[in-house]
């Protein structure tokens, strides 16, 4: 039995079946890209067991992940914040593992989402588990799990077909996603989902700007709007104020009592969303009443001439232009009530 | 480390490189192999490669003690120290929380207010598969079944060598020692068809197991609500799919590596879903655990040879502790009494039914031992018994009005999936990849 030949037969057949698969969703637009996952969330999070008092921290979910630039910030401040925020998740579970398990006595910016900051204390609902899983993954990692992840960059940075989402966006190319892609009637009986397709790019640091084509395109821009209908409407959980404030307030105390300085940030929204959000959750039952019980600085977009007209391209997220100029300013107000400093040296 | 990682990818390739790179001798590489194979462990939770050390050493000093002395007393001694050790290690590792909480329960129903304090220890990797091994040595050096090892590298080895260490195969001490006494090199053909094992362990893994049917299987065992019948099946049976795929994919790459590296290691799955009856399936399930629990527990609880009470008392302790050694629930266990109960009645109506397997009739009493062990295969999957119990009475279309939560594509996936599979186990029942790729190499 000759095995060499079957061998050389079978690594040609697969390098080029590879190729091939590799240059076909190059020609359908894919570009290579970096997954959002718990190891890249992990990553950034380890680096506040060395952060010093200049640092900054930004948490909260996707409006603070898309809407302030990483680049912007230390261009205008000299320092690069840790980004630690999470798409649709609360920001509560997040502080508080900074609070309670770190000794960080820098700046951290809690970004308020409505929605989800004041949904739930529950550890087994979404917006809390989405965020506490990433604190336990960070907490037990292995080191084989380290090195997986620092072996896939490259692969993710360089190739398409590696491209994979632990969110499971509708466009993802792994074989599962796709096959999940085939609809045979409605069985279930209940109402499907509506596609909905990834529409930032994340980089190492986990900056994250909106793609361009969801700033540009209204008709995609429209798949995102629709699928934040679904979430929204299907939703039947009243928001739970009193507990996620308390418990927020509680470790905010313990957290501004050892030095450190808590922000509080409400980034823009617009649109059908907006709305909704200004009658379920008004400003003043919801956001006026949590600035009330805490001494920490807060920012609403409306409060600023320059903010409050900025239009989200799919209701919840500024485009990447928009988030650079947010951040400029949300910086220089900052800056100039004396919560960052310059620590630039040129 | 697992074998379906990047990290594993570039620990192999260095292994093969240093293995075969003709700088060393053959003492020094099986050095490189257990430097490389604790390195394998412990990059996953460094400090547990201690156990590992200690079972080792526990044994080879037993093993070796055993070896010299005559002394029946003595010996005794030396086999209960290593099983105490490595048994108190699965105790407390895997069992301490189970036995715990029934303990607490035990006491409780009796009126005290008991406490326990649960210690949330974590599991140790593979440690239901190296203590068994490291014991099967001791016991043989006991029964004065194998020769002692030759060297503590060797046996350091023996218990350690990274293929197997996490999940099996199971190797005796004579079948793996011996063949580090001398050096070993794969031959070409060995070595490409060590990489062919694993590449096919590592599709039936990843592909079959991990992206075709666990999340099927995963959606019917973690729902609330009580299923349709098609649904129930359909979960079953992904997960019937899964845990094979997963399992013998596993240990395909395991003996694919160690074929790499010139050892040959014992299959460990013979298309098992084609068994005709339960003995028949264990000899083809899982063979090196099935082997070790009749020749470790089973005859020496009397096996066949004391009479027909004993014997089925036999044959129930061995599934009972074999579903135990599964995982630390009561779960686990029922899925060991069924299939102890399935062995029983087997032999029962064996002695009464004299039937000659033909193509047509073994089809079908394949099919119905299938559908038997899908049964088993709830308890096992399930992590409360309600969810087993309503998933049962789903799958006997007791419950009539239940809720369709599969879309009709994973319906249709998993069941041709597991046609396939049928099929493939039944027309390859009595050869192997290995006979049929020679066939076709010949032919042409």
């Amino acid at each position: 039995m000759n095995l060499k030949q079957s061998f050389i037969i079978a690594l040609t057949i697969s390098l080029t079946g590879i190729l091939a698969w590799e240059a076909y969703w190059r020609a359908q637009g894919k570009i290579p890209d970096l997954d959002d996952d718990k190891n890249l969330w992990a990553i950034q999070r380890a680096k506040v067991e060395t952060a010093s008092k200049n640092d900054v921290i930004l948490t909260g979910s996707s409006r603070v992940l898309f809407d302030i630039d990483l680049n912007e910030w230390e261009q205008e401040t000299g320092i690069k914040p840790i980004q630690l925020a999470n798409a649709g998740a609360s920001p509560i579970p997040v502080f508080h593992d900074i609070v309670n398990n770190t000794d960080f006595k820098g700046t951290v910016v809690v970004g308020v989402t409505p929605g989800l900051f004041f949904s739930t204390t529950s550890p087994e609902a979404n917006p809390w588990k989405r965020s506490q899983s990433r604190i336990d993954y960070y907490i037990d990692r292995t080191y084989a799990q380290r090195l997986n992840h620092w072996l896939s960059l490259p692969l993710q940075k360089n190739l398409v077909m590696v491209s994979t989402s632990e969110e499971g966006w509708t466009d993802d190319i792994d074989l599962k996603s796709l096959l999940n892609t085939i609809e045979l009637g409605n069985r279930t009986g209940k109402p499907a989902f509506p596609p909905f397709y990834a529409f930032a790019y994340i980089d190492e640091d986990r900056n994250n700007p909106m793609s361009e084509r969801t700033a540009t395109d209204t008709a995609f821009a429209g798949t995102v709007q629709k699928a934040w209908k679904f979430f929204i409407e299907s939703n039947k959980n009243a928001p739970d104020k009193e507990a996620t404030t308390s418990f927020f307030l509680a470790d905010a105390e313990k957290f501004m009592k050892r030095g450190g300085q808590l922000t509080l940030l409400r980034c823009p929204s617009s649109g059908w969303l907006k709305k909704g959000e200004d009658q379920f959750l008004p400003r003043a039952e919801f956001w006026d009443y949590l600035i009330d019980k805490t001494p920490a600085k807060a920012y609403h977009f409306e409060d600023y001439s320059q903010l409050k007209d900025l239009t989200c391209p799919e209701w919840s997220h500024l485009s990447a232009p928009d988030a650079r100029f947010f951040t400029s300013e949300l910086v220089k107000i900052m800056k100039a009530d004396g919560i960052i400093s310059n620590n630039k040296t040129n | 480390m697992l074998f379906n990682s990047l990290s594993f990818v570039v620990f192999l390739i260095i292994i093969l490189a240093l293995y075969y790179s003709g700088v060393f001798s053959w003492t020094n590489r099986k050095r490189i192999l257990l430097f490389a194979s604790y390195i394998f462990y412990g990059i996953w939770n460094p400090p547990l490669v201690i156990l590992l050390w200690i079972s080792t050493v526990v044994d080879w000093i037993a093993g070796n003690k055993l070896s010299t002395e005559e002394n029946k007393r003595k010996r005794k001694l030396w086999l209960f120290l290593s099983l105490a050790v490595n048994l108190g290690f699965l105790a407390f590792f895997k069992y301490r929380d189970f036995l715990l909480d029934n303990f607490t329960t035990a006491v409780n129903s009796y009126g005290y207010g008991y406490q326990a304090q649960p210690m949330d220890i974590i599991l140790p990797m593979g440690i239901s598969f190296y203590t068994f091994q490291t014991m099967s040595y001791t016991i043989d050096m006991y029964l004065k079944r194998t020769e002692r090892a030759k060297t503590f590298l060797d046996f350091a080895l023996y218990v350690t060598f990274f293929p197997q260490l996490v999940a099996g195969p199971i190797v005796r001490a004579q079948d793996l020692i011996t063949q580090f006494y001398e050096e070993k090199k794969a031959s070409l053909n060995q070595f490409f068809w060590g990489l062919f094992l694993l590449t096919i362990g590592l599709f039936l893994k990843i592909v079959l197991a991990d992206t075709l049917l666990s999340e099927t299987a995963d959606n019917i065992f973690g729902s609330k609500a009580i299923l349709h019948s098609v649904d129930a099946w359909a979960g079953t049976l992904a997960f019937s799919g899964q845990i094979f795929f997963d399992f013998a994919g596993y240990s395909t790459c395991a003996i694919g590596i160690a074929l790499m590296l010139g050892i040959v290691l014992p299959d460990n799955f013979r298309y098992p879903y084609a068994a005709i009856g339960f003995s028949d399936f264990w000899k083809r399930w899982h063979i090196t655990l099935s082997s070790w629990l009749r020749d470790y527990l089973y005859i020496p609880l009397g096996g066949n040879k004391h009479g027909i009470v004993r014997m089925y008392s036999a044959l129930m302790i061995t599934m009972l502790l074999g579903g135990l050694w599964h995982g630390a629930a009561w779960t686990f266990v029922v899925w060991g009494a069924l299939h102890g109960f399935y062995l029983i009645i087997e032999r029962i109506l064996r002695n009464k039914i004299h039937l000659k397997i033909n193509p047509y009739n073994g089809i079908l009493l394949a099919l119905l031992t299938y559908i038997l062990v899908n049964f088993t295969w709830v308890f096992f999957r399930a992590r409360e018994f309600d969810t087993a119990k309503n998933i049962i009475r789903s799958m006997l279309f007791m419950n009539t009005d239940g809720e369709k939560i599969l879309a009709t594509f994973d319906i249709l996936k998993v069941f041709s999936l597991i046609l396939i599979l049928f099929s493939c186990h039944w027309v390859m029942r009595n050869t192997s990849m290995k006979s049929v790729s020679l066939k076709h190499l010949h032919g042409y």
